[in-house]
């Protein structure tokens, strides 16, 4: 009983650290993958972790424009992350929190974080920042199906309704479910790279009016909610990538196994955004909607075959 | 006693009576209208939270024009009086300092005394039982709501509105007629008790009667068309009871109605397609709406739409014998109800106070108002998080109640009914949250468009503390839910007669964890902001935006709401931005002229009903105003009926 007790608290201690420090590697691991590709030399791989600690002793200029609405975003949307990363199973350990239904919680706190990052955005009373606040909310639109209808999919197959069953349920491998998975995570990976600001649908590197959807709405903001919108960003790179990497683990990973495999997988998560935003040119703008589609269309054909 | 709770309403509904007939005389001071309108309010609201709370059923037999009478409150009747009653309450208050007596041409009195009108016609909707008191209390409701919305009739928008709504209420009112006609063969009187035996054809007629009935009460896909005009152009404390409550007599007889009889097969399938089309369809035509009463309107569209999901997948579940999924369809229905009388009176007492302080509906003329009016600001937050159905607020604890209904209904039973709804309730949440970004962002945030919010100032305490009050119930009723599941679980037993109701052996874990979820989210913002807040502490010089650097901002180069909305309103059928671009050697100064259209609504049907109208005008020859003729006409009327007779009794032999 104690045993099983302890156990349990490594996992949610590892979990947890898991969730709060490993994040700001991942953009590090992106951007020195890319630089590889391009024969660069690029930033150290703990950059991020440098830009935090130097953000954080930064004072924040604050526009007259602004009121405290404008703090709302970066503090929201890690509030919600933070908060949504207790719901998703890191590998085959169960996440701390899981009850039927926390699925549809976990969307919509992704919601919440862009609801008020888009009225951070508006603010400020910016033209560019409405216009990459009215690019986020209406392509978030299309992105939302995709992910419920990917939770549908597995649902159907699982019988469940908690991430921690649906996505580490094994008896995907080689059985009938095998097709329908990888459609849902293939629609899911779209989604991924939309939600995280990733090319082909938005090029995080630049503030170019033409491209610019999520880098565009943080400009106005500095010091520590500049530091907050960062971290929360590579949260979110984390949080949705446990989503993307959980199906592909089974039981046989136990133990410390799995925290080995989970961070090993997410790096070569990081690697492989990194090798698509190396190879892929970003999307016209009115293409993007389009891509958003086919991530619903591959997981509503996830949804169909489980039907049938 | 067990009535007493019922004597309670009646006797609160008598009150509201009074206090309409004591408002109608212009020497009632305000203060005595407000204290019986309140004192109502009390009374009924009491009665019906205690009948709630204890689950007692209690009925009253009485006879009215020589005909037996039934006035019943259950639980279900009991959930919606109270947020009737609050909402009326609420709205008086606000009522008292938005349209003072003084003001508008002395349409205060009649403005205040058929408010108490509605509200009594609401709460004796909400209790009585027989077919033909039901449709008189309806056309209480009914004909003051009319009143209400016609309160500006010297604007043309609100004169034709009023009269828009009155003949789609009325032809409303007409199928409520043919639907308590049937009811009462069905169950072999006028009382309304459930009827006996198995589903017949007559049952599929009564439950279409009352869905379209009903359905243009509560604005169901394509009987919503009287409702943007008419919610947009009366006074906003109506608006807000008619949002927040009158719309909901429509859920509520279908409820009804749909209890009294046996359950219908594929009805239910049916009704939760419309729901999802309907709110589909309302989040659509919302976003793209360019004056903010209207798009809170067709946001009220949206969530009724969300509301007949959960009937229909409640519906589904009682049809196939599965009372999880029933209880999981009803109790996401009620919930919501509840919710959306909080978020929804919110926003339109908020729209009220904007509306007030600027004297535009028009959003794009607004701009920065948090500054002005931090108050109001404060206050609709919660609103527009809510209505976008985001975590922790209510809204989102109601779907997802829904979208567990929905999970469920997909492992058995209905697939494609569910597999539809589905996606429809996420995209549904993602185009709400496009128009409430454009509402909250346009109207509050950033600089001013123009000069309509140039002395604007938060309203007076009448109409703040209302505001302050339902905000405050949009996180409660969303933190509240694990409470609240046995009185929901009471409200859905005459729904689910004879079954027991799983809902909280189904939820109550799951409940307390999304509570835990819930006040986490809450708690991790705290160290947050403090940590962010230590930041800026020695705030010296306050710059303009910095905007990439550029140097000159105006306040013009701000994304509008329009623009804002564009990517999916120029998708939608009717909402078109004209544009001409000038093409000469000198060019003429050119506009933008958006126009706005509901291909389903009122700009559809208008042309085709005179179209009719042209038609039926044929008709008038019959009418000579020549008694002979008249004659003629009643002749020949006899001798129909005489020949139909023989006919008649020829064919039987």
């Amino acid at each position: 009983m104690l045993e099983t007790f302890l156990v349990r608290a490594v996992h949610v201690a590892l979990h947890l650290t898991t969730a709060l420090l490993l994040p700001p590697l991942l953009p590090g691991l992106i951007a020195k993958t890319k630089a590889m590709v391009a024969g660069r030399t690029g930033p150290p791989v703990l950059q991020l972790y440098y830009d935090l600690a130097r953000l954080s002793r930064k004072r924040a200029v604050f526009s007259r424009t602004t009121t405290w609405v404008f703090l709302a975003g970066p503090v929201g949307t890690v509030a919600a992350v933070a908060t949504a990363s207790l719901l998703v199973p890191f590998g085959s350990s169960p996440a701390p929190l899981h009850f039927q239904g926390d699925a549809v919680f976990f969307a919509y706190l992704f919601g919440l974080a862009r609801f008020l990052t888009v009225l951070s955005a508006l603010d400020t009373g910016s033209a560019f920042e409405g216009m990459g606040a009215a690019r986020e909310v209406s392509f978030a639109v299309l992105a939302e199906p995709a992910l419920f209808l990917g939770f549908a999919a597995l649902a159907k197959s699982t019988g469940s309704l908690s991430l921690s069953t649906m996505l580490a349920s094994p008896g995907f491998s080689f059985s009938r479910a095998m097709a329908p998975l990888i459609l849902v995570l293939a629609g899911w990976a779209i989604v991924y790279l939309a939600e995280n600001s990733r090319i082909p649908v938005d090029d995080p590197n630049t503030h170019l009016e033409l491209t610019m959807i999520h880098e565009v709405m943080v400009l106005d903001h500095s010091g520590r909610p500049l530091a907050l919108v960062l971290y929360g960003a590579s949260l979110k790179l984390l949080v949705l990538g446990a989503l993307l990497i959980g199906p592909l683990f089974t039981r046989a990973f136990g133990g410390l196994l799995n925290w080995a495999a989970f961070w090993g997988l997410l790096v070569l998560l990081a690697v492989g955004v990194g090798l698509v935003e190396s190879f892929t040119a970003r999307l016209r703008m009115n293409r993007v909607p389009q891509f958003l589609v086919a991530g619903i269309l591959a997981t509503a054909f996830a949804f169909l075959l489980l039907l049938v | 006693m067990p009535s007493t709770d019922l004597l309670l309403v009646l006797a609160a509904a008598g009150c509201w009576i009074i206090a309409a007939g004591a408002g109608a005389l212009a020497r009632t001071s305000e203060r005595t209208f407000l204290g019986l309108g309140l004192a109502a309010a009390l009374l009924a609201a009491g009665g019906a939270a205690h009948a709630l709370w204890t689950g007692h059923l209690s009925g009253l037999a009485f006879r009215f024009w020589g005909l037996t009478a039934w006035a019943e409150m259950d639980s279900l009747s009991a959930l919606f009086l109270v947020p009737l009653q609050v909402l009326g309450a609420l709205g008086l208050v606000y009522g008292s300092a938005y349209w003072p007596l003084p003001v508008g041409k002395g349409r205060g009195v009649p403005l205040r005394c058929c408010y108490a009108l509605l509200v009594a016609g609401l709460t004796l909707v909400f209790v009585l039982r027989q077919g033909l008191l039901f449709l008189v209390a309806w056309e209480l409701m009914a004909v003051s709501a009319f009143f209400l919305i016609s309160t500006e009739h010297d604007k043309p928008e609100a004169a034709k509105a009023g009269w828009v709504y009155l003949a789609a209420t009325h032809v409303g009112t007409a199928a409520l007629v043919a639907m308590a006609i049937l009811l009462a063969r069905r169950v072999g009187g006028p009382l309304w008790v459930p009827a006996q035996g198995p589903a017949s054809g007559l049952d599929l007629a009564i439950l279409a009667l009352a869905v379209v009935g009903f359905g243009f009460k509560a604005g169901l896909l394509p009987l919503h068309f009287w409702l943007p005009a008419a919610h947009a152009g009366a006074p906003s404390h109506v608006s807000a009871l008619l949002s927040g409550v009158m719309l909901k007599a429509g859920i509520y007889g279908i409820l009804r109605v749909s209890s009294l009889l046996p359950p219908v097969p594929h009805a239910g399938a049916l009704l939760l397609a419309l729901g999802a089309f309907t709110a589909l369809y309302g989040a659509a035509y919302a976003l793209a709406q360019a004056d903010y009463k209207r798009l809170m309107a067709y946001s009220s569209i949206e969530n009724l739409g969300i509301i007949a999901m959960g009937i229909g997948l409640g519906m589904a579940g009682r049809a196939v014998g599965d009372p999880a999924l029933a209880a999981l369809g009803f109790a996401g229905a009620l919930f919501h109800m509840l919710n959306h009388a909080a978020f929804k009176g919110l926003l339109f007492l908020g729209s009220g106070a904007l509306l007030h302080a600027t004297g535009t509906r028009r959003i794009d003329e607004l701009g920065g108002l948090a500054k002005l009016m931090p108050r109001t600001a404060l206050a609709m937050l919660p609103g527009v998080l809510t209505v976008s159905a985001l975590p922790p607020f209510a809204a989102f604890a109601s779907e997802w109640f829904l979208y567990r209904g929905l999970f469920a209904g997909l492992l058995r039973g209905n697939p494609w009914s569910a597999s539809l709804a589905l996606p429809a309730l996420a995209l549904t949440g993602g185009l709400a949250a496009v128009a409430f970004g454009k509402f909250y962002g346009a109207v509050f945030l950033g600089e001013a468009r123009g000069p309509a919010g140039a002395g604007a100032h938060d309203p007076p305490t009448p109409m703040t503390w209302p505001l302050a009050i339902l905000g405050v119930l949009c996180l409660a009723l969303g933190l509240a839910a694990v409470p609240l599941l046995p009185l929901l679980e009471r409200a859905l037993s005459p729904l689910l007669p004879g079954t027991p109701i799983p809902l909280s052996t189904l939820l109550s874990g799951d409940l307390r964890l999304f509570l835990v979820l819930q006040l986490l989210l809450i708690a991790a913002g705290v160290p947050l902001v403090a940590w962010v807040r230590r930041g800026f502490a020695e705030k010296t010089s306050v710059p303009p935006t910095w905007d990439c650097g550029y140097a000159a901002p105006t306040a013009r180069m701000q994304y509008t709401g329009g623009s804002f909305a564009d990517l999916w309103s120029a998708l939608l059928p009717g909402i078109r931005a004209r544009v001409r671009t000038p093409r000469a050697l000198f060019p003429p100064p050119t506009g933008f002229h958006p126009t706005q259209r509901d291909p389903l609504g009122l700009d559809a049907l208008e042309p085709r009903l005179a179209q009719l109208a042209d038609r039926l005008l044929r008709f008038r020859r019959l009418q000579q105003g020549n008694l002979s003729v008249y004659l003629l006409y009643v002749l020949i009327a006899l001798l129909g009926v005489f020949l139909w007779m023989l006919v008649r009794a020829w064919m039987r032999g």
